[in-house]
């Protein structure tokens, strides 16, 4: 590729990218100016009783579909929540958990008991990184948060949700290469102004093993290791059990599915907005306005879900090396940034990128796994922002195996109503070989490939494990805003 | 052109715009476009509306019955994991090479064979994710592609670590979301103390005491042997299948 080309590609890239508000801020304004400088119009004929008695017909289907929309996005909006609450945890972000949490909320780990209210909460998880948020020098403290089993109220307030958190942590230089955790979680969840809080947070500790010999060779106690304070809680643990080795069934907050036929919607206006007014609808023109927005919503739900799976065919495509397959997901001008191999500008660039990560061929392992997808559409549905987290199991048969962990911030546009990378940014936390463990030896950044220079040097200086380095969020504290 | 057709020509172009209109919503003709006309159009998107939020539903009900299914077997509740299964006689169970067990009778006998119990001391945590979840237009059967990972072992002895992906397929019966069809690879099973690159363990065969209903229905073996589970999706840009030759 010629610097010619990347200019123009890079340019192009970055005016798909800078322009839009433009186009947006003068789509908005220019009703405005129109509606100046035009009298009004003269008051519509009086309507039919017909087209009246239809109008109200249509405005309940319209209300109908809006509660089924606010109960999918009440679903969506708790898997994102929980995710955002896990990278938060990641690296003991502690003001902005604790500021996830309803004011009476309360949380849980294990068997320490329970903290409740945000002054407590705040406190007990201050102690938990010596008595400051924030990582302590050489510190990890990953925790995936996976398997969603949520369960919204009848009446759309309150939730409850199943979880699974898989845990890397340590401190570099101690102990045996780490500690692998895992567990259940048990939460509930409350919408207090349009915004989703946790109100109870209950992890069930399964174990918190070290690194060498695993979850079944730690001793008894090593799970009791896990959220262990000196802080005082406020009520003692409410379920009393023993860790892994000793069987222990977390208590489901739902019952089997199919025995009791779950239904999620349906044809009819959910409980949930029972009683609630149908939306005014005066006029033919306000109820095609009602429609024009539900399209969008929808669609915006729609493109959730898209972004989600998207990301995921990704990862399963890494897996097996498919470079066809994995650079048709990008956009022509895209941007593909990972480790510290540098920045690569476009579609092609991007297939010769892959096509150094060999194909695939008996005895290796390449896994990619894409975890924890925090996902956010667009007001105008054309661009989508993920944050997800990547876990690589490496092998080469009889040499060498590696645990890797890092941060994918992804962007994505829609071409002609079909979603690509526009922009994937994967950032290294740690590889290790299995031997090691991350707590012992982390690899420095990934070079440059040798034979394969990039366009542009590393966007964001930062240095994997043992460092201290948050990737940045795409977004914003959902609660605080901050 | 002769003069003759013209006012043809103008009949056909003036039906092209009709036709045009309904997905236009800037009409000032009210004589064409009129109130009445322009409810119906609405009523038409409404009932598209209607089943795409249908659809929607449908996704968020099969991620939680496939995560329910999850949380049932890490906990070896196999009888649990069986009622997920549709009533139909084609619903069926596939793990890894050990055959196919078909309806929900035999679905239950496999997933309560001893060899899915926790004995003492053993652990089996499997969390799914990486969901490729695909409903299908008429929101009656869905396919999910989806990953896990399962730490597995016996306390005191070496654990393991276990990777692979599932392609199911979901139907929905009376109104309820079941699953029709559990597929689900190993990829790679390893010892936890030596690393699946130093001592790795095959895909299981069949039970010697409960014989499947078939045979696998793909022969493959796990990690170091490289295989593709085939993806139940065409690529989502280029709308072609994806595979190696």
């Amino acid at each position: 590729m010629t610097t010619k080309n990347i200019v123009t590609k890079l340019a192009a890239h970055v005016a798909s990218a800078k322009m839009l508000p433009a186009i947006v801020i003068a789509a908005l304004l220019a009703p405005t100016v129109s509606v100046a400088q035009t009298p009004p119009p003269p008051p519509p004929p009086p309507l039919s009783p017909a087209l009246k008695a239809k109008l109200e017909k249509n405005a309940a289907r319209v209300h109908e579909i809006i509660a089924r929309a606010d109960r999918v996005e009440s679903v969506n909006a708790i898997r994102n929540l929980q995710g955002i609450f896990g990278y938060y945890v990641d690296k003991a972000m502690w003001d902005d958990v604790v500021d996830l949490f309803a004011d009476d909320g309360t949380i849980e780990l294990g068997l320490n008991g329970v903290y409740a209210g945000k002054a407590n909460i705040r406190k007990y998880l201050y102690s938990l990184t010596g008595g400051k948020p924030g990582l302590r020098p050489g510190e990890l403290n990953n925790h995936f948060q996976l398997s969603p089993v949520v369960t919204l109220s009848e009446d759309g307030k309150t939730a409850k949700g199943r979880w699974r958190a898989l845990i890397q942590a340590g401190i570099y230089g101690k102990g045996s290469g780490g500690d692998w955790g895992e567990g259940i979680y048990e939460n509930e969840y409350v919408q207090q102004n349009g915004v989703w809080k946790i109100s109870k947070l209950h992890f069930y500790t399964k174990f918190y093993a070290p690194y060498e010999g695993g979850w079944t060779r730690a001793s008894k106690d090593s799970a009791l290791r896990y959220g262990k304070s000196n802080v005082r809680p406020t009520r003692p643990t409410s379920v009393k059990y023993e860790p892994y080795p000793a069987r222990f069934t977390p208590p489901f907050h739902y019952e089997n599915p199919v025995t009791t036929s779950y239904k999620f919607g349906g044809p009819e206006l959910p409980k949930s907005a029972a009683g609630k007014p149908a939306p005014t609808v005066n006029t033919v023109a306000e109820l095609e306005a009602q429609v024009r927005a539900l399209e969008l919503r929808l669609d915006r739900l729609k493109s959730m879900d898209d972004v989600e799976r998207f990301n995921a065919q990704y990862g399963y495509y890494v897996d097996k090396s498919m470079q066809d397959a994995i650079s048709a997901l990008f956009t022509e001008n895209a941007i593909l940034e990972i480790l510290g191999r540098g920045v690569f500008i476009g579609k092609d660039r991007v297939y010769e990128y892959m096509r150094r990560l060999g194909a695939p061929q008996n005895g290796s392992l390449f896994n990619h796994m894409q975890l924890q997808p925090v996902v956010h559409i667009s007001p105008d549905g054309q661009s989508a922002k993920i944050r997800a987290r990547l876990v690589v199991m490496f092998g080469a048969v009889d040499r060498q195996a590696q645990w890797g962990e890092g941060i994918y911030e992804n962007t994505l546009v829609k071409e002609d109503g079909v979603w690509k990378y526009n922009h994937l940014h994967g950032y290294q936390t740690f590889y290790t070989n299995y031997e090691d463990g991350w707590a012992k030896v982390s690899s420095p950044m990934f070079a440059p490939f040798p034979q394969y220079p990039p366009d542009a040097p590393q966007s964001v200086a930062y240095d994997p494990y043992p460092a201290l380095f948050t990737p940045p969020f795409h977004y914003r504290n959902p609660v605080t805003g901050r | 052109m002769k003069p003759g057709y013209r006012p043809i020509a103008a009949a056909l172009a003036l039906s092209l715009v009709t036709q045009a209109v309904p997905a236009d919503p800037v009409v000032t003709d009210s004589r064409i476009i009129n109130d009445d006309r322009r409810v119906a159009i609405l009523e038409a998107k409404l009932a598209s509306l209607r089943q795409q939020v249908a659809l929607l539903e449908d996704a968020k009900a099969i991620e939680r019955l496939q995560q329910a299914y999850g949380y049932y077997m890490s906990e070896g509740m196999g009888d649990e994991a069986a009622a997920l299964f549709a009533d139909n006689p084609a619903a069926s169970i596939e793990l890894a090479q050990q055959g196919v067990y078909v309806g929900k009778k035999r679905i239950r006998e496999f997933l309560t064979h001893s060899s899915f119990a926790l004995k003492e001391g053993e652990i089996r945590e499997a969390p799914i994710f990486q969901g490729v979840l695909h409903v299908s237009p008429d929101g009656r059967s869905a396919r999910g592609r989806w990953r896990t990972v399962i730490m597995g072992g016996i306390a005191g002895q070496d654990g393991t670590w276990t990777e692979g992906p599932f392609e199911n397929e979901y139907i929905k019966e009376n109104g309820v979301w079941k699953l029709q069809k559990v597929h689900w690879y190993m990829t790679v099973k390893g010892s936890y103390d030596k690393g699946w690159h130093k001592e790795r363990f095959p895909a299981p065969g069949p039970l010697a005491d409960l014989p499947p209903d078939q045979p696998p229905t793909e022969k493959y073996e796990a990690w170091p042997t490289f295989y593709l589970p085939p993806y139940h999706y065409a690529h989502p840009v280029t709308g072609k299948p994806v595979a190696w030759d």
